[in-house]
């Protein structure tokens, strides 16, 4: 008997257009990493001494949630791809449920970094204070408006399959949302140990 | 095979452990940055893998963020291993 070969997939999931995007920012914030990363270079101490101001266990513990968050949107996409006509409003229902985990993931995401910014800008700290919280500010606050727009754009996705709008036809909207939100945890997975962690 | 996604997560959370405990150390040696960057690269190909899926799409659209991932990591330990510039 024939093996069976399993066809690769001729797109991407979702519409094309968001990989363009994709592709787009991970080339932004790329250049933007390796500007850390040779601005180091330059002055090792004082990048050592101000990555102490900044929380490590706050990174982590948000490393963790993005990275479970990403699970959730897995498993919502899972249940959209097992959709048939006749289970329709039940997989959306399923995926609702996963979506709004996922979601409560990103809102605690925002928690942690306002806090963390919030003691950053209480300490006096500012983009121009030094070369590393030029770096670290910009760098986590250009992330956060990301995690902020995939939250936003993961609660459009969950209002949807709320009201069964995604059919076995028509769920290529679900899935351009859940490749952006892998993407902004596809980011943060280089960010937390470049800038928390190397020294 | 069923729980692969639950392994992946798992693996992610593992992975990221280490690189904090790594974080608690006063010094962390070149080979432990190599080994950082390392686990920061299988994280990477895990979640453009299984959670982007986009192992199962042609290869040139898991080309573009592999290439990305293994060109910036790669860098950035270049820039670490680099003479240290006095100014």
């Amino acid at each position: 008997m024939p093996k069976s070969i399993k066809l690769k997939e001729k797109y991407p999931p979702g519409d094309l257009a968001i990989w363009i995007i994709i592709y787009v920012e991970l080339i932004t914030f790329g250049l933007l990493f390796l500007g850390y990363a040779f601005a180091r270079r330059l002055d090792v101490e004082l990048f050592n001494s101000s990555q102490l101001v900044i929380n490590q266990t706050s990174g982590f513990i948000n490393t963790f949630i993005l990275i479970t968050s990403s699970y959730f949107v897995v498993k919502a996409v899972q249940n959209m791809k097992s959709m048939t006509q006749k289970n329709h409003k039940e997989s959306n229902a399923k995926a609702s449920k996963w979506l709004l985990f996922a979601i409560m993931c990103g809102v605690a995401f925002l928690f942690i970094k306002v806090s963390e910014f919030s003691h950053i800008f209480g300490l006096g700290i500012h983009l121009s204070t030094n070369k590393f919280f030029m770096f670290y500010l910009f760098l986590t606050v250009f992330h956060f408006l990301h995690v902020l727009l995939g939250s936003w754009i993961l609660f459009i996705i969950y209002k949807k399959t709320k009201t069964y709008g995604y059919t076995p036809d028509d769920y290529k909207g679900f899935e351009t949302g859940a490749s952006y939100w892998h993407m902004v945890d596809l980011l943060w997975i280089v960010l937390f140990p470049l800038v928390y962690i190397i020294r | 095979m069923k729980r692969i996604l639950e392994y992946i997560w798992i693996s992610l959370v593992l992975l990221s452990v280490f690189a904090y405990l790594l974080g608690y150390m006063e010094y962390i040696s070149s080979t432990l940055v190599i080994v950082l960057l390392s686990t920061t690269l299988i994280k990477g190909i895990l979640v453009i893998d299984y959670f982007m899926d986009l192992k199962e799409v042609v290869w040139k659209y898991r080309l573009i963020p592999l290439l990305w991932l293994v060109f910036v990591l790669s860098l950035i330990v270049v820039a670490y291993y680099l003479p240290v510039v006095k100014t």
